[in-house]
């Protein structure tokens, strides 16, 4: 046989021809395409499930040879790559909080759970919740696995010694709202110059807005960035730096690591899940913190779900798997496992929830967290929400550091939010 | 071929074909020897790029069926003043990091070649920052710089100047940031020149000397004019790399780029875009102005160091 060179490039662009080919008809086919029976492949990223209940769920179910894959790095990137594939995806997958606004339009890729008998769990999972994996013309993706409800996490050391009140109650009492909470800082700050009560600024902002029940798109795919709502935020959050108790230091970093233990980032307002992050920070102020609600009323940072895909062999089974590894006694064992919040009511109420916490000096968090996460708002979250966010964020880093005036940056803002959904076909 | 050498009876026969079909064919082995390099290339390079081009021409969220926009794309680009600031990040990090890490890498070199002892411990130790993690260095580079804790702070707090929030400030970021560049490519383009170095031929420096030159006569007039072609490679290789920064602002302030967007950078936009924001066409199109950026520097770069050399 000879390979001549007109014949390899004729059959390196056959090659090509037939990927690209292959590529779009599994875009127009790949979701009638069935999985083998007998087998669910499972996906999920580390640390997203937790372990005790993973090994349990799959000693339970011997006969559906469940395969769980934990999926490392960009897990959002990789199920849409392997969607697109259309080969060897997975039965029952992971959909990240953060990722399920972005995937409900794409709901013709996986099983709409009420169709096969899902209704009668619903109820148990909370309702805001549920109605983040629910498109608009109601059909439900995913159930969820966690939620983030926030709560204010602070010392009580340095609030006592600054003159506020150091009791989770009476804290609890006197800063309701976030006017209150700004008012402490000024003064809790006359008394120690080095502590802020406001970590930075901008994540207040965030946290803000996700306590509202109205974000940057509406319903009906119009902008609503330059409302009320959202000039709300941003002035309370333009009011911590005129104030001067913005501690400018961005969650996660070298210096809020460090400020946390040395007292000058006293406050944090975050998900449960940051007190992970709090509790790695801090070696010297062990037993310092406490948890109080979140002034202004409760939001919520992340949970993530986990769906059926159209080409599971079996969606009943897979839903069978699904609610028993997500049942209340199972969510409260993945709390005791690894913090993973339940989104189940009914699992608040269990042991593994009601221990006191020695790192928050003997509180029990749950007290906070729970009547938290049945409070949370409920708002419509466009697919391009996060995008819309950026130019507003940006916006009031320019006036933290300085550059630019709370006015001017905003209507710099709204431009470049505007400019944004106009891509997208935002009205 | 080794048909015609034993059977020399077919010769005339064979010569008969025309020449350039039949050595094409008779060559077949050597093309199957290379062909999986060009196999390789046309899966995860040419294809990609392909599809890449075509997709800047088309409205695509990753998972729904594709639409074909025209140049929609490259109009919101052009109205697009993130994308202008992007790039004018992209350009002033490039030279913010490449003039100082070549001067300090030519000096460096020099430096190195007329050293006598412990050689290769320098050239070692100047080297492994270019092997190290880029991740694990930015960390540690956003550590130096950070306000309340950061070593650079800590230096100017002892010697009695006053502090900067180098991480919240716009220059402060670009300064954060191309800091580090230097400090990963010097120590990789004094390799380089060094080995350039070596390769001049002595007899030019002892001309030199009999002449009367001094140390700087000699390098202005000897090594650098000796040192052209090196000179363009490392020009060439630094815009190529300048010009896609990511990782190091990515790591340091964040997926959008810190204060006044100041670290974002071309490459960073574009991921956000397609990777963040699922609009993988417009991403495309951001991908095709990189390119064409690469390719016009390149071209400038040639022209001004490669061109003279010639005439």
């Amino acid at each position: 046989m000879e390979l001549s060179r007109r014949t390899l490039i004729a059959g390196g662009f056959a090659a090509m021809l037939g990927t690209t080919v292959g590529c779009s008809s599994s875009m127009d086919t790949g979701s009638t395409k069935k999985n083998a029976g007998g087998n669910i492949a499972m996906w999920c990223w580390p640390g997203g499930l937790g372990k005790t209940v993973l090994d349990d769920t799959i000693a339970h179910f011997p006969d559906q040879h469940i395969k769980y894959s934990e999926v490392g790095g960009d897990f959002k990137q990789k199920l849409l790559t392997t969607l697109n594939g259309g080969t060897a995806i997975p039965d029952i997958t992971g959909i990240k909080g953060e990722d399920i606004a972005s995937m409900l339009p794409q709901a013709n890729r996986f099983v709409d759970l009420k169709s096969i008998g899902a209704d009668s769990i619903l109820g148990d999972y909370l309702e805001w919740k549920v109605k983040q994996a629910t498109t608009l013309d109601g059909k439900v993706l995913g159930i969820p696995i966690d939620i983030g409800p926030t709560a204010l996490f602070y010392r009580e050391d340095v609030f006592t010694a600054g003159g506020l009140p150091g009791d989770p109650a009476k804290v609890a009492g006197q800063l309701k709202t976030w006017d209150d909470f700004l008012a402490a800082g000024v003064e809790l700050k006359m008394s120690n110059p080095k502590a802020f009560i406001v970590a930075d600024a901008t994540d207040l902002y965030g946290t803000i807005v996700n306590q509202g029940t109205a974000r940057y798109i509406d319903k009906d795919n119009k902008f609503i960035g330059d409302q009320d709502h959202i000039r709300k935020a941003w002035d309370t959050a333009v009011k911590a730096v005129t104030l001067k108790v913005d501690g400018k230091t961005l969650g996660g970093s070298p210096d809020w690591n460090a400020g946390l233990d040395q007292g000058t980032v006293p406050t944090v307002t975050g998900a449960a899940w940051v007190a992970l992050d709090i509790k790695a920070a801090c070696k010297t102020s062990v037993g310092k913190w406490r948890v109080a609600p979140t002034p202004s009323g409760p939001a919520n940072f992340g949970g993530s779900f986990l769906a059926i895909t159209k080409n599971a062999a079996d969606p009943a089974a897979a839903l069978e798997v699904i609610k028993y590894m997500l049942s209340a006694d199972n969510e409260a064992k993945a709390f005791a496992d690894a913090q993973i919040f339940p989104a189940t009511p009914a699992a608040y109420d269990k042991p593994q929830l009601k221990a006191a916490d020695p790192f928050f000096g003997g509180q029990v968090p749950i007290e906070v967290f729970g009547p938290a996460a049945k409070s949370i708002p409920i708002a419509y979250e466009a697919p391009l929400d996060s995008a819309i966010a950026v130019p507003f964020t940006d916006g009031l880093k320019l006036v933290q550091a300085g550059k630019k005036s709370s006015d001017a940056a905003w209507s710099e803002a709204v431009a470049k939010a505007k400019q944004i959904g106009k891509r997208q076909g935002v009205q | 071929m080794t048909l015609t050498a034993t059977a020399p009876a077919k010769a005339p026969r064979r010569t008969t074909k025309p020449g350039r079909r039949r050595s094409v064919l008779s060559f077949w082995r050597f093309y199957l020897a290379l062909s999986p390099f060009y196999l390789i290339f046309l899966v995860f390079g040419l294809y990609p790029v392909a599809s890449t081009i075509l997709l800047a021409f088309q409205k695509w969220d990753g998972l729904g069926p594709r639409k074909m926009v025209g140049l929609q794309n490259f109009g919101f680009l052009i109205e697009d003043s993130t994308f202008w600031l992007s790039l004018w990040n992209t350009v002033i990090l490039f030279v913010m990091s490449t003039v100082p890490t070549l001067v300090i890498a030519m000096t460096l070199a020099v430096m190195l070649h007329s050293a006598v002892r412990f050689k290769g411990i320098y050239r070692i130790a100047y080297f492994i920052p270019n092997i190290t993690s880029l991740v694990a260095a930015a960390i540690f580079f956003a550590a130096v710089f950070s306000t309340n804790f950061g070593l650079i702070n800590a230096v100017l707090r002892s010697l009695g100047l006053p502090t900067e929030d180098w991480l919240r400030q716009p220059w402060g970021i670009k300064i954060a940031i191309s800091t580090m560049i230097v400090w990963q490519w010097a120590g990789y383009n004094t390799i380089i020149y060094l080995a350039g170095l070596q390769a001049i031929p002595t007899e030019q420096y002892e001309a030199a000397k009999v002449d009367g030159a001094g140390p700087f006569r000699t390098f202005f007039l000897i090594t650098l004019p000796q040192l052209r072609p090196v000179v363009l490679f490392t020009v060439i290789m630094s815009t190529i790399g300048g010009l896609q920064t990511f990782t190091e602002p990515q790591v340091m302030v964040g997926n959008n780029g810190g204060t006044g967007q100041s670290g974002m950078t071309v490459v960073m936009y574009f991921y956000n875009q397609a990777f963040f924001n699922n609009d993988y066409g417009y991403a495309g199109a951001i991908a095709l102005s990189i390119f064409m950026l690469v390719l016009l520097f390149t071209a400038i770069n040639w022209k001004l160091l490669g061109g003279r050399g010639r005439q």
